[in-house]
């Protein structure tokens, strides 16, 4: 079925269009939510409540973009607002700093690199996050970022530059294990 | 400025951060659940919920309402034809019920403190309280007097002689005590204010205050 049809029969009540409308895109949004959330438990809230919301404003979308880069707006504004509210953005202490101040003991005793890089993406500022996240994590385009999160294509470039540089620093000590 | 270094750690990082956070597989119908669940519960919600402006629309309907009834109310037949006060009979219309209420807590009230006043007055103790209390009274005492309650001729005449007594102790100055309230008390006297009022005043409990007699 044509998105448009689809998008037609939900305004007009359509209970089974709704349905797919949702398989169609619950996925996506809630991978995102997910990632983000790092948690099932908020991750379903925040997806409930972007359909929901979705559906309530169904009407107000004029097509001027492709429903998914809607949702996806929905989906990042409720997700991040979200987190702010609830405070639970993985805000573990150990900042880029204490990242780069491990020693090499503390490196053998730590046997997954991946939990340092875990905390390091975690430690990102909000928006560093989000863009690398959704970018080079969930496989988003920077046109669908700038669109989901109302900034500019150059903006969520230099955003995924500044993560990925943090990202390095952070992790400075095993790039020669990386990269050899 | 970026080397190929830079490049392939980016690239492995990217690799990496793929279990950033893993997601499992999507709990499709159970989230559904919930978006059915919860738009009925707001659906629910929304109609006995109201926006803040049709709140305001219906409060001042009510309001109108109100009034109109409250007017049609206190403006309702004549009363009984004079013979006593209209608080010490058993009519039973619905506006002097309501008549009956505002009236019986206003003597009952009025009562307590002319009481009051003489015994702290034989005690020697005069203030400005009293001055107050009075003014208050006397405020309720005229509000009965232009009311269709003042249609009652005994009660009338109880209300002009309390006004009266009201007036005079609302004038009283703290600590000047005896000649002007020796003559209030004498003008009390002389007219059986008290024994008046007390016999205008049903017996039983006094009705639950509904208007503002202080």
């Amino acid at each position: 079925m044509d998105e448009r049809d689809l998008i037609n029969r939900v305004r007009a009540g359509d209970g089974a269009a709704e349905r797919a409308l949702y398989d169609a895109h619950v996925d996506r949004v809630y991978r995102l939510a997910y990632r983000l959330a790092g948690d099932d438990a908020l991750a379903q809230d925040f997806t409930q409540e972007t359909f929901i919301r979705a559906f309530e404003r169904l009407g107000a979308f004029r097509g001027e973009s492709a429903l998914s880069t809607w949702l996806h707006a929905i989906t990042t504004s409720v997700v991040l607002n979200g987190l702010r509210k609830v405070k639970r953005f993985r805000q573990r202490e150990a900042d880029l700093d204490d990242a780069h101040g491990v020693s090499g003991a503390r490196r053998e005793a730590e046997p997954d690199l991946k939990v340092r890089l875990n905390r390091a993406i975690d430690a990102l500022p909000e928006g560093y996050r989000t863009v690398f996240v959704m970018h080079d994590v969930e496989g988003y385009t920077h046109e669908e970022i700038g669109a989901a999160l109302g900034v500019e294509t150059g903006t969520s470039k230099a955003q995924l530059s500044r993560a990925r540089a943090k990202l390095r620093e952070a992790l400075a000590d095993f790039a020669g294990e990386w990269v050899s | 400025m970026m080397d190929r270094s830079d490049d392939r750690l980016d690239e492995r990082l990217k690799q990496a951060a793929q279990d950033y956070n893993r997601p499992p597989e999507t709990p499709r119908d159970a989230i559904w659940a919930r978006i059915a669940a919860e738009r009925q519960r707001r659906a629910a919600r929304r109609v006995i919920e109201l926006k803040p402006w049709a709140r305001w629309m219906l409060a001042a309907a009510a309001l109108l309402l109100l009034g109109i009834g409250i007017g049609r109310w206190t403006a309702g037949p004549p009363g009984p034809p004079p013979g006593t006060p209209r608080v010490a009979t058993a009519d039973v219309t619905d506006s002097d019920v309501a008549y009956d209420v505002v009236a019986t807590q206003y003597l009952s009230r009025t009562e307590a403190f002319l009481t009051g006043f003489r015994a702290d007055l034989r005690a020697g103790r005069t203030d400005t309280r009293f001055a107050g209390q009075a003014r208050d009274l006397l405020t309720t005492t005229r509000l009965l007097l232009d009311s269709p309650a003042a249609e009652d001729q005994h009660l009338r005449v109880l209300l002009e002689d309390l006004e009266l007594v009201l007036v005079q102790i609302s004038q009283l100055e703290a600590g000047r005590n005896s000649p002007d309230a020796d003559l209030i008390t004498q003008g009390m006297d002389q007219r059986n204010v008290l024994p008046k009022l007390r016999s205008a005043i049903p017996a039983g409990p006094v009705p639950v205050r509904t208007q503002g007699v202080t």
